[in-house]
């Protein structure tokens, strides 16, 4: 029974995830009917290119590091100490997850650019006339990679400490355990998977970044910008080869990720999630609290850059650190004018069916690939992730190429030009997210609750329904919720297979800011910003409600 | 979970966004130009035709080719408007594009028309130098390509990153072929262009980060297209532009029909209004746009551009040798000139 299920989720992912890759990958070496090996070796022989695939490298180790330790403190504090202000901050903190694209990089430029809030007022209380500093190059990236992407371990470390048995850590303090040895050797390595996800997110985000490094790399290059300039001069077999690179670097992480993250380690299964323990000491909670909200501000200066710009009117923040005239015009414009907001229900209908569909097939393939040892499993797992190995544009495009077609043996149909492409690429892009999530929660489930139901006679569904699925409600709704949110505010693939009835929220930011309107793209900002609040919002209640 | 509340929410959503239709026929364009000149088109062409639904997508020109190129099994779009006559050239060679003639064919120059009436010129886009009116007067603003490599400058020139910009394309290769003095030599507009590189500031990958910059005063001088200058002057922005005094490219905005269209007799009237008297007057009077025709009656054009007539001078462009060797020149440029003119004595 579960091999059928897992042969017919095999045969599934390799329609919509592994198919398109591999047909857009063999004619990247195909050229006129013959196999060339011509563009490698464009590749090969420029030094550029080099230092490209050197810099994605470098950028996304760096940006594994910087993310991981701001993220699994942040997660640990918020879930284990107790402080006032807790549940503010740990929501707030998971904003990043959202911040819009393109316009939210933009918002970097008015914090940190050389003429952003920060210079200029730095110009003015010196008295300079010059900028303190340019925000451009590799390390303006990795800060702005590092303060965006360490949602992914914060969020996923969360999770797994909803789950958490506190039974061992109370053993631990038993046995004379003290707190870092506890962490050190009870905590973190029941973690590790969510810690490994939460890292391989990151890595797999980072190489494929592109607006960031677009907008403020300067001469810094990396693949995904110099494929898109290779394409724009219209080398699209060189444009390829760089793709297989950087989807080989990210296959790479992905196994290194699998193998690192392992089955993990098993609680025993009992006991609740941790209660978080309030801190005796009053000025402890203090200093605490006082130093959460401290990170968390500066966290979320981008949403505040955001929220500012969006009431700003038109050419009111040039040459001064604050702008100098207020308006809520922008909003109003959203509001009144039916072609502003009627994206919202295109975006909000395409991701929310996405999603949906994404969560009910990352959950069979959960449960078909529950045990990490079976050879299928690991299958399921790389055909699970690989979409997250490849950048956006590349999956758009592969789609397009392999739904511009009809043979129906192949699984072949036109569905370009259709409604049905677009939330197609939102469910394959989401399935990473969801389902990678779900997997790592149903391993690090103890199989003794199956057994102790099976041993009171129940049938697997039964079991399924009553025991597994509530279990996995908190990595379930988290992640569904991160899948939405996604697509959402998805632009890379939506901007190559969006059609007149599908036009996203993202287009309408990208279309704004093409029009020099950047406070109307910034109040799509913050409404998309607002949409996913709500539903990780929801998300947790109904993690609640499990 | 979602629950049966979200089930049939989203079936609603979904059957919402599946009947957008009204009956009339849906004329499907494909457009680089701002949102503000597409509405006043869509307006317009509809008042006139009220059995045309005209839906616009605005995207880059490389977007628009690209799409094209994907869609070709199940063709979408029914006219491609606006972009550099270069890139409708590889429109061309992709088979992409459908002839027509529109009916004001004989009154635009010869040059910007497609070979077999692929594609015609709508608009003339001139390139300018353009400056911060907060930073630089008028006066000591740079009067021609090479003023821009003055001392005054260094480290005060913002660039459009060129390798994405149709405009700056156009721009670079003016730069090398008016250099050349042998076919092929590149050399010394390479070395021009290296010295502009010790002089840039900073290369913005898109106008809108440029224009942000430029009112920012990250830089003050910038070379870029007079239509994106006029708009955002009119918008309050303070800037102001100068033609380069000895000739500047100007270049051809082109329009065509697709091929695999759906709705061909809606897609020419289309084509025929954008160029007819009535369409090229409301660009140019509301959105800066620059006329292909040449016998527009003086009194249906505004100030400004019988002003640019007057004051621009028209450097000669060879577009075929840039069809052919621009790629090249930008691979070169972008390799071995981007990044290094600092380091250059």
């Amino acid at each position: 029974m579960r091999r059928v299920l897992q042969l017919f989720l095999l045969l599934v992912l390799a329609w919509i995830v592994v198919e398109p890759l591999a047909i857009v990958g063999v004619e990247s070496v195909r050229r006129d009917g013959a196999w060339t090996l011509d563009a490698v070796r464009a590749f090969a022989v420029e030094p550029n290119e080099w230092r490209a695939a050197w810099n994605s490298t470098w950028l996304a180790a760096l940006s594994v590091i910087t993310g991981t330790m701001i993220g699994v403190p942040l997660a640990l504090v918020t879930r284990l100490a107790g402080f006032p202000g807790r549940r503010v901050v740990s929501a707030l903190l998971a904003l990043p997850a959202v911040l819009p694209p393109l316009v939210g990089v933009v918002a970097f430029l008015f914090l940190y650019g050389e003429s952003g809030v920060f210079s200029r007022g730095i110009m003015a209380l010196t008295g300079s006339e010059v900028a303190p500093w340019r925000f451009e190059g590799g390390g303006a990236v990795l800060l702005i990679h590092a303060t965006t992407m360490y949602v992914y371990p914060y969020l996923l470390v969360r999770a797994a400490l909803a789950t958490f048995d506190t039974s061992l850590i109370e053993a631990a303090t038993a046995l004379g355990a003290g707190r870092v040895r506890t962490m050190r050797t009870i905590v973190l390595p029941l973690l590790r998977p969510a810690i490994g996800n939460g890292a391989l997110l990151i890595a797999l985000t980072s190489l494929a970044s592109f607006s960031a490094p677009y907008v403020f790399g300067g001469g810094f290059r990396v693949l995904p910008t110099q494929l898109i300039t290779t394409r724009l001069n219209g080398d699209v077999s060189v444009a390829m080869v760089e793709t297989l690179v950087l989807v080989a670097l990210a296959l790479f992480c992905l196994g290194a990720a699998t193998r690192l993250g392992g089955p993990g380690v098993r609680g025993a299964g009992k006991g609740l999630a941790p209660a978080p323990a309030a801190s005796r000491k009053g000025w402890r909670r203090s200093l605490t609290a006082v130093g959460v909200a401290a990170i968390t501000v500066w966290l979320l200066l981008p949403h505040l850059a955001l929220l500012g710009v969006s009431f700003v009117a038109p050419g009111a923040w040039t040459r001064t650190a604050l702008p100098t005239a207020w308006t809520g015009g922008n909003y109003v414009a959203l509001i009144a004018e039916p072609e502003r907001w009627r994206p919202f229900g295109t975006s909000l209908w395409m991701a929310g069916l996405a999603a949906a569909a994404a969560a009910v097939l990352a959950l069979l393939v959960a449960v078909a690939a529950r045990d990490p040892r079976h050879r299928l499993s690991r299958g399921l797992e790389v055909a699970l992730g690989l979409p997250w190995a490849v950048p956006g544009t590349v999956y758009a495009i592969a789609l397009a190429t392999m739904f511009s077609v009809t043979q129906p043996a192949a699984g072949r149909f036109i569905l370009i030009g259709t409604l049905w492409l677009l939330p197609l690429a939102y469910l394959v892009r989401a399935l990473p997210i969801i389902g990678r999530a779900v997997v790592a929660a149903i391993r690090a489930l103890d199989p003794a609750y199956d057994e102790a139901a099976a041993a009171l006679g129940a049938g697997r569904w039964r079991t399924f329904r009553t025991i597994t699925l509530p279990l996995l409600m908190p990595a379930l709704a988290g992640a569904t919720a991160l899948g939405f949110v996604t697509g959402l505010g998805d632009f890379m693939t939506s901007v190559i297979l969006y059609t007149y009835d599908t036009r996203p929220v993202s287009l309408e930011i990208l279309g704004a800011i093409r029009q020099g309107e950047l406070g109307i793209a910034a109040a799509y900002g913050v409404v998309i910003t607002l949409l996913s609040t709500a539903a990780f919002v929801l998300a947790e209640r109904s993690r609640g409600a499990a | 979970m979602v629950g049966e509340r979200g089930g049939v929410l989203l079936t609603m959503l979904v059957a919402a966004a599946a009947c957008s239709g009204d009956g009339r026929e849906p004329l499907t364009i494909y457009s680089p130009h701002d949102r503000a000149l597409l509405v006043t088109m869509e307006k317009a062409f509809e008042a006139a035709n009220t059995d045309v639904d005209v839906r616009w997508l605005d995207m880059g020109s490389q977007e628009v080719l690209d799409r094209l190129r994907f869609e070709r099994p199940n063709p979408v779009a029914d006219v491609w408007f606006g972009g550099p006559t270069t890139i409708f050239d590889r429109g061309v060679r992709e088979d992409v594009l459908a002839p027509y003639r529109p009916a004001w064919a004989a009154s635009v120059d010869s040059q910007g028309i497609g070979a077999g009436d692929m594609y015609y010129p709508v608009y003339r886009t001139p390139a300018v130098i353009a400056f911060n009116t907060d930073l630089v007067a008028r006066d000591s603003a740079p009067r021609d390509w090479d003023d821009v490599l003055a001392p005054a400058w260094h480290d005060r020139v913002l660039i459009r990153d060129p390798v994405a910009s149709g405009t700056m394309r156009a721009i670079w290769g003016f730069v090398i072929m008016r250099s050349m003095t042998a076919p092929g030599d590149t050399a010394g507009g390479m070395a021009w262009l290296r010295r502009l590189d010790g002089q840039t500031r900073t290369y913005a990958l898109n106008p809108a980060i440029l224009d942000q910059k430029l009112a920012r005063g990250e830089g003050a001088v910038t070379l870029w297209d007079l239509p994106d200058i006029l708009i955002a002057q009119s918008k309050g922005m303070p800037f102001d532009y100068q033609f380069p005094s000895s000739g500047t490219v100007v270049i051809d905005d082109a329009i065509a029909l697709v091929r695999g269209s759906d709705h061909v007799a809606a897609a020419k009237r289309f084509i025929d209004f954008v160029g007819s008297i009535e369409g090229q007057g409301l660009a140019a009077e509301r959105h800066w746009r620059l006329p292909a025709r040449r016998d527009l009656p003086l009194d249906q054009v505004p100030d400004w551009v019988a002003r640019v007539e007057r004051e621009m001078v028209t450097a000669p462009m060879n577009w075929t040798m840039l069809a052919a060797e621009g790629a090249g020149w930008m691979r070169y440029w972008d390799q071995r000139v981007r990044g290094t003119g600092r380091a250059a004595p």
